[in-house]
């Protein structure tokens, strides 16, 4: 009985792994450009999808198909960006939101209309999974942990040290001031768009290794990110990862009680509750303005 | 012919029951409602399953409103006071979470193969042109709803609300009550959504959870803002508009060999998303702006 619920644990872990890539770009986007981005969603798929032609269609290994996607994800935020967002940048971030709908709309189907409808997966060996007594976990599985740490630590270490992650905090904290110091605001957007959407569309391919690739895969996990990255404290791109732990574990461990289907319903609560009692996430204490 | 025009015709005035409903809270008020679809399908699957159970229309049309407009201030009570663009990930996700209600609970909602059969109110009186009778119906319905929309918006009531859109502080400075004023418009945005759902659910006969997707919600913003958000007229429009647009591209297989089935359903959905895009950024008055009051 024990083991059954150290289970749902490293399943948690394992869902919170790929959740935090995601609530990570979330965050960056959200911390330079004020709007909650819908379209984080669809760069999920568009990562699967590519992967997917790259792996499938063009018979490549696995890993170069995961780069592949990666940077085209990433070209795909500078587009999209450049294409929807750069014509409305002082407008309010309601609006932004909205628009961002409609790209994920119009994405997700671009999908939809050149792959169709049905379930697809990578072309992989079939590994064996394993035991540690009693708790199952696939090779894959840790791989894909693996992976996601080690984008976890780089863009922490980007972040903290680099001049792109400093200038990048600058805009977060105040874009006014950061552009009075001369730090060029548009090609801080630039590579953030390009750096938010290479680590979802990342995280696209291992939802895709993990379960399935369809059109709809990114947009079932949007509230579950939303939830993350707000738990976290929106626009803090180090608590978002722990924002996708504390998801992850809590929509695994309630598939205890409530049925599969009901996960996101777990993610949608958690939005509402921190929201209205922990504005500023689970991590930090609400700022008295 | 006059069967498929009497058939567009009854999901354009439905469409302006959503459309009016949205204006109340997103033209009137400046509340973002991205989970239209939600009461949308409240309406519909109450007065759905009540109905079958063999209670009279007028009866499940009201309980139905009545159920609507619950959820509805549910809903705006406990979230009204977040940040706007945090209210649209939650009433987006009001509306995703019902969905996955409908589609599970299947002792209620018949899952997903939904509820069939639903009784049509005063079938046997008017089985030869019952689909004329029933647009009659929504026509008389949707001129009274016109005539009290107007009349609130001319209202002080709703200048009212329309103080709140613009600066709520300087509206609670003046002694207004925003919260309250908010709920209350939410809540009868909410209540005419799902009367839209009632007519929805008792026209086709059959509901399911397929049918009620944030797509819904989307095409009820883009009638809006296309026709004019803040105006009634502009409302019902912006549903004849979204109508045509859909149908238009319908016709695109014509000329398009490979568009059948999925792919079909796809375009139109990208065209949906790049036209809301367009609005958005050329256009966000819509074709009939706001009518200025003088009072």
């Amino acid at each position: 009985m024990a083991d059954q619920y150290l289970q749902y644990i490293l399943n948690g872990i394992i869902s919170g792994g790929m959740l935090a890539l995601p609530a990570v770009a979330f965050s960056l986007l959200y911390g330079i450009l004020r709007f909650p981005n819908f379209a984080i969603g669809t760069y999920i798929t568009a990562g699967g999808f590519i992967a997917y032609a790259a792996n499938v269609t063009l018979k490549l290994p696995i890993p170069i198909a995961f780069v592949i996607a990666m940077l085209l994800c990433g070209f795909l935020g500078v587009g999209v960006d450049q294409l929807a967002f750069r014509p409305m940048r002082q407008r309010r971030p309601l609006t932004l939101a909205i628009v961002s709908i409609g790209v994920s709309f119009i994405l997700e189907n671009i999908a939809r209309f050149i792959w169709g409808n049905e379930l697809k997966s990578y072309n992989l060996p079939v590994l064996r999974g394993m035991e540690f007594g009693g708790l199952r976990i696939g090779k894959e599985q840790l791989v894909i942990l693996f992976v996601s740490l080690v984008f976890m630590v780089l863009v922490q270490f980007l972040l903290k040290f680099t001049r792109l992650g400093k200038a990048m905090r600058a805009v977060s904290d105040n874009a006014m001031l950061a552009s009075v110091k001369g730090i060029d605001s548009e090609g801080i957007i630039l590579r953030t768009s390009f750096l938010g959407a290479a680590l979802t569309g990342a995280a696209g391919v291992m939802v895709g290794i993990d379960t399935s690739i369809d059109p709809l895969m990114g947009s079932k996990l949007i509230l579950s990110i939303f939830a993350a990255a707000i738990l976290g404290g929106i626009g803090s791109a180090t608590t978002a990862v722990g924002g996708a732990f504390f998801v992850g574990l809590a929509e695994e461990i309630s598939t205890i009680w409530l049925p599969a289907t009901y996960k996101s319903a777990i993610g949608f609560a958690m939005i509402v509750l921190i929201l209205l009692f922990r504005p500023a996430g689970l991590f930090r204490r609400t700022r008295v303005i | 012919m006059i069967n498929y025009l009497i058939a567009i015709l009854t999901f354009v005035l439905i469409y302006a029951i959503l459309a009016l409903g949205l204006n109340v809270q997103w033209g009137y008020t400046g509340l973002v409602n991205l989970g239209h679809v939600g009461f949308f399908a409240v309406g519909a699957y109450t007065s759905a399953l009540l109905a079958k159970l063999g209670l009279p229309f007028f009866f499940s049309l009201a309980a139905a409103i009545l159920l609507a407009a619950f959820f509805g201030s549910l809903l705006a009570l406990t979230t009204l006071r977040l940040k706007e663009d945090f209210l649209a990930i939650v009433t987006l996700g009001f509306s995703e979470i019902l969905r996955l209600f409908l589609l599970n609970e299947d002792w209620l909602t018949g899952g997903a193969n939904g509820i069939i059969a639903i009784p049509r109110p005063l079938w046997n009186h008017f089985t030869k042109h019952y689909d004329l009778f029933y647009l009659a119906l929504l026509v008389a319905v949707l001129i009274l709803l016109f005539l009290f929309l107007e009349r609130l918006r001319s209202s002080p009531y709703g200048r009212m609300l329309r103080a709140i859109r613009e600066d709520e502080i300087v509206a609670a400075t003046a002694g207004k009550n925003v919260f309250r004023s908010k709920v209350q418009a939410f809540t009868l945005g909410a209540a005419l959504a799902g009367l839209a759902g009632v007519f929805y659910a008792h026209y086709l006969s059959y509901i399911a959870p397929e049918m009620f997707i944030p797509l819904v919600s989307i095409n009820v913003w883009v009638a809006l803002i296309a026709g004019g958000s803040g105006n009634n007229k502009g409302a019902i429009l912006g549903a004849f508009v979204l109508m045509g647009f859909l149908e238009g591209t319908r016709f695109l297989k014509d000329f398009i060999p490979f568009l059948t089935g999925f792919r079909l359903a796809a375009v139109r959905e990208i065209l949906v998303g790049l036209f809301l895009i367009l609005l958005m950024i050329y256009r966000q008055e819509g074709v009939l702006p706001e009518e200025k009051i003088l009072s």
